[in-house]
């Protein structure tokens, strides 16, 4: 008799004793500690904080002012403007990020000499540190010594050194270049991995129904990267709505407010006003907006998932 | 809700403590070890990380002259205002500390920091300060502290760029800047012969106050009220200045927003500027073979005059402060003092520590005495004119500017100028903006 068939007879599903609960929740206890302080009570008391009008600066007066910190903000033009920019940012990224890595695992599903070369070389970006990262492009970005410069300068393509952060036109896009540069990778491992699982049969299906390359594109590989392209949506979303690294680097929420984003301004409110009020509710406007990006994305491209 | 009852002062302690403990986990404030308060003879005392060794080996001959054990740490500079406020707000055990005297007003307020002018031992030393040493350590009407470093935004040329362009002396004005650079400029020997660094980091207020002041202007007048936006004795001729030199004159690079401290430093020592706009300390590093490609060519001339205006510069500078704790225990107060006299003034009877900084590292230092000490007239001789940096370190000013509001308005107004600068704003605008913000965060303070 073999365990499916001992299984289907209940032998193996004897009713679970006060013991064998005690002894799992005592198991469990220790980590659940450790979840309760080091996530849930930093989420819930950030909430808390946010109910306040908290300033490290003011230590003698921190009075409870409700919801008045999330009306502060909703009501502040600055932070419309900053979600704005965060917006910009991250449709240009996301977008370039999902088209930059779909044609990369095409490229890498296919069977050429040197392949496994090129995989290896892809994942380097997203081994960096982001801070790395971001001290990287600033070096290439430098309007004096950067190396974007000296080599448009070298291939004729400018005739003197360009402004490149500098110009409040380009800042936000250079700026996303260098996040896309980074996240890339990733969104090639997911995507390329989605590729892999496509059954070989629809491709032969429609081989013989006479599909040429373009409509097996269009209509086998496309639809069937649909988890692939969603769960790199969000996840580059996400990623990108809260990204802070390059803008502190590269350039401190400036030349004047090009690039304040939403990240830049809850840390300069966090971290320099040292308003922990105003700041966590910042925090949480960001993690609920968020959370619904993520949630329609699921909703309009994950349903058929 | 803004009464103190003690349930509600509970609930705030715990408030502070936890934001405290937050930005302590972040790493930004390393809580002392240990014991709240100190012990005995046991001094506390805390600085940024600069010239570590200099002061470690100063505090060790204290501590054998006065039998006072001093334990000391540091946190770098980047972090140091944040790293101070967690360990005020948590209470940890300090007596005496480095300030900044941009935080002054903030930590003073906070009642962080205590008076020291119930010294006359402190007092005394004023009489051989610099000025605006002393004016930047009053707050309220009380001094909070000695100096023991000092600076000052100081002109540079490349002497050897103005030879080639014929040009036989330095501009005196902020016009003549605009017409040497155009001479320069035409001979081929430099894109943008002026360099300024407008990017946003703390510097930008040191930039801008020096260009406001030799214009002759202010931010605020002396009652603390926003003047920046009147076109005859505030900011707009500076803005402007700066606005035309890069993008009428394109003298300065349009890169200057993104251009920090350092960067200006290692763009003009590569030679690609003649005049420079540079903390005066630099004139070391940029006359020195090893980190200089101009190395013997940068000369000072005092900070050219707007029209109107004076050779008046911005100064800023650091001092050793008492916090309340240590005031608020006769003892520890006096050991505190002690500590104080040892670093900001005379030691043995010299200022031996701001001698040490000065030749070791360069700082420069706000007692007057010193200039005539013949170890750094001889320091100075190596790579300065010590006439020309003592002259413009007496017309130094402190920042109007600074006030418990001054991080936040420091935000804005870095926001508004280079909005004017990349052409986003008019000046106009710009100071406009600037005022408001100034205004409506003095009504909320």
């Amino acid at each position: 008799m073999n365990a499916g068939a001992l299984a289907a007879r209940g032998r193996f599903r004897h009713p679970v004793s006060a013991y064998d609960q005690r002894s799992a929740m005592l198991l469990l206890a220790p980590m659940l500690l450790v979840l309760l302080a080091v996530a849930v009570f930093p989420v819930v008391y950030s909430f808390w904080v946010s109910l306040f009008d908290l300033k490290l600066t003011r230590p003698l007066r921190v009075p409870f002012v409700g919801l008045d910190n999330y009306a502060h903000v909703l009501r502040d033009a600055m932070f419309w403007a900053s979600v704005a920019r965060t917006a910009a940012f991250t449709v240009m990224s996301v977008a370039a990020i999902m088209l930059i890595a779909l044609l990369m695992a095409l490229l890498l599903n296919e069977q050429f000499r040197g392949r496994r070369f090129l995989s290896a070389v892809l994942l380097i970006p997203w081994a960096i540190p982001y801070v790395a990262n971001a001290l990287m492009w600033k070096w290439i970005y430098d309007s004096g010594y950067g190396a974007l410069n000296g080599l448009l300068y070298q291939l004729d393509f400018i005739d003197k050194y360009m402004v490149w952060l500098g110009d409040t036109r380009k800042t936000l896009a250079l700026i996303a270049n260098a996040f896309v540069w980074k996240e890339v990778p990733l969104a090639t491992i997911l995507l390329l991995v989605t590729m892999k699982s496509i059954p070989a049969d629809l491709y032969g299906a429609a081989k013989v129904d006479g599909a040429d390359v373009w409509r097996r594109f269009f209509h086998v590989t496309l639809p069937m990267l649909r988890p692939g392209f969603t769960l790199v949506m969000i996840y580059e979303t996400m990623m990108a709505v809260r990204h802070f690294d390059l803008f502190f680097i590269l350039t401190e929420g400036g030349p004047a407010d090009a690039s304040h984003v939403v990240a830049w301004e809850v840390y300069v409110e966090t971290f320099r006003r040292l308003s922990f009020g105003t700041g966590s509710a910042l925090a949480y406007i960001v993690a609920l907006v968020t959370f619904l990006l993520a949630f329609s994305i699921i909703r309009t491209l994950g349903r058929k998932l | 809700m803004s009464e103190i009852s003690s349930r509600r002062i509970g609930r705030r302690e715990f408030l502070r403590m936890s934001a405290a403990a937050g930005l302590a986990g972040t790493g930004l404030a390393p809580f002392a070890n240990g014991a709240f308060g100190a012990a005995g003879d046991t001094l506390n005392f805390f600085t940024w990380s600069a010239a570590v060794d200099q002061v470690k080996s100063h505090l060790s001959a204290f501590e054998a002259k006065y039998g006072i054990k001093v334990n000391y740490n540091n946190a770098p500079w980047a972090q140091y205002r944040e790293t101070m406020i967690t360990k005020f707000v948590g209470r940890a055990p300090l007596d005496v500390l480095w300030v900044s005297d941009t935080w002054l007003p903030e930590w003073a307020e906070a009642g962080w920091i205590a008076p020291v002018d119930n010294w006359p031992e402190l007092m005394k030393y004023n009489a051989e300060a610099n000025d605006f040493c002393t004016q930047s350590m009053l707050y309220k009407g009380h001094q909070y502290g000695l100096t023991y470093y000092t600076d000052y935004m100081a002109f540079f040329y490349d002497e050897d760029k103005l030879k080639k362009a014929g040009i036989a002396a330095p501009p005196a004005t902020w016009d003549e800047v605009v017409e040497q650079s155009l001479r320069i400029k035409k001979a081929g020997l430099s894109e943008y012969p002026m360099m300024l660094s407008m990017a946003r980091e703390t510097w930008l207020i040191e930039f801008m106050s020096a260009l406001v002041f030799s214009h002759g202007g202010h931010f605020v007048d002396d009652a603390g009220n926003a003047v920046m936006a009147d076109p005859k004795q505030g900011a707009h001729g500076a803005l402007q200045w700066v606005v035309d030199a890069v993008n009428k004159h394109k003298i300065v690079s349009p890169a200057c927003v993104e251009i920090g401290e350092l960067n200006g430093l290692k763009a003009f020592s590569s030679g690609n500027h003649a005049f420079a706009l540079i903390g005066r300390y630099r004139i070391r590093t940029l006359n020195d073979p090893q980190q200089s490609q101009i190395a013997g060519r940068v000369k000072q001339a005092l900070m050219p005059a707007g029209p109107g205006g004076s050779h008046a510069t911005v100064g800023w500078m650091r001092f050793h402060g008492m916090t309340a704790q240590a005031a608020a225990d006769k003892a520890r107060a006096a050991n505190a003092a002690k500590l104080i006299e040892w670093f900001g003034g005379k030691a043995d009877g010299k200022y031996q520590f701001q001698k040490i900084l000065f030749l070791d590292v360069g700082s420069g230092f706000g007692v007057k005495p010193l200039f005539q000490d013949p170890d750094v007239r001889a320091a100075y001789q190596k790579y300065a004119d010590v006439v020309m940096v003592e002259k413009q370190q007496a017309l130094a000013r402190k920042k109007d500017v600074i006030s418990r509001w001054f991080g936040d308005w420091d935000e804005q107004n870095g926001t508004a100028w280079q909005s004017a600068i990349v052409g986003k704003a008019s000046v106009e605008e710009a100071l406009k903006k600037s005022a408001q913000s100034w205004n409506d965060l003095k009504k909320q303070a």
